[in-house]
């Protein structure tokens, strides 16, 4: 069982409580109607899908119910950090 | 020559127990009971600070503590588990939110020796940390639960109305 560390409850929880949310720090635009077909595509459909660290939303929906970040490695599951939402990722990565 | 079982009882047939169902878990005794009436609030808010004076009680500051009945849940969320009829004020033109949730849920007390190890049975949290003062929402199986400690071996389980019959009969089982 993997422990993720929420950075609201300030514990290690099972993971079991917790739900994925999608790529993280993905701001929608402030003026939709603005944007090409093309920037509306990449907004909606386009993610990253890298081999290593991962930034990814996960929402601790039976604890406290929030929404929060975390960098994942996605080859070994291994959860390097989780920090709250609005905070930039703290290791400096991209993807 | 082929036997065939009887079919298992169906969801509609199952219903909370009205006794305390009294058993044993690995040879130490555990007593699963229907908890008494509770008045239940829930309790949302930005500014935990306008809660609380609107209410004109205080209000745990940590993610997961107890006081005087009411558990913070997450940051802007806290349920209040009181006795029965005990009502709060009506608030209006202020933004918070504070709704009499009573009917919403039923509550369990498991209790005994054993009663770490039967909630253990379906519930991944390390229930040895927690300790009475604290409460928190987790799950047992897949069925949302909260978990308040009254004592080190006893517990009060808080569940919504249309899971409780499952619950039930799932402590029941662990604890034959």
């Amino acid at each position: 069982m993997i422990l993720i560390h929420c950075p609201y409850c300030e514990q290690d929880r099972p993971e079991i409580e917790f739900t994925y949310g999608g790529q993280a720090h993905i701001a929608r635009p402030h003026d939709p109607a603005a944007l090409t077909d093309r920037e509306w595509e990449t907004y909606l459909y386009i993610r990253a899908n890298p081999r290593g660290l991962h930034a990814e939303r996960w929402r601790h929906i039976h604890g406290c119910a929030r929404f929060f970040n975390a960098v994942r490695d996605t080859v070994t599951d291994r959860f390097t950090v989780t920090y709250k939402t609005g905070e930039a990722r703290p290791d400096g990565g991209v993807a | 020559m082929l036997e065939i079982a009887p079919l298992a009882k169906s969801g509609a047939d199952l219903a909370v127990g009205t006794k305390p169902h009294i058993g044993a878990i690995i040879g130490r005794p555990v007593t699963l009971s229907p908890a008494a009436p509770h008045s239940r609030w829930s309790l949302r808010a930005r500014d935990p600070a306008l809660l609380g004076s609107a209410l004109g009680r205080a209000l745990p500051d940590r993610i997961g503590t107890v006081l005087d009945g009411i558990a913070r849940l997450g940051p802007d969320e806290w349920y209040a588990l009181l006795e029965a009829g005990t009502a709060l004020p009506v608030l209006t033109g202020l933004p918070v939110s504070v709704v009499d949730v009573s009917a919403r849920a039923l509550g369990f007390t498991v209790s005994g020796e054993g009663a770490r190890l039967a909630l253990e049975r379906g519930c991944p949290l390390d229930l040895a940390r927690l300790a009475p003062g604290s409460a928190t929402r987790t799950v047992f199986e897949t069925v949302e639960i909260q978990v308040w400690p009254t004592a080190p071996d006893a517990f009060h389980i808080e569940v919504w109305r249309s899971f409780a019959p499952w619950l039930w009969h799932a402590l029941a089982e662990a604890i034959v």
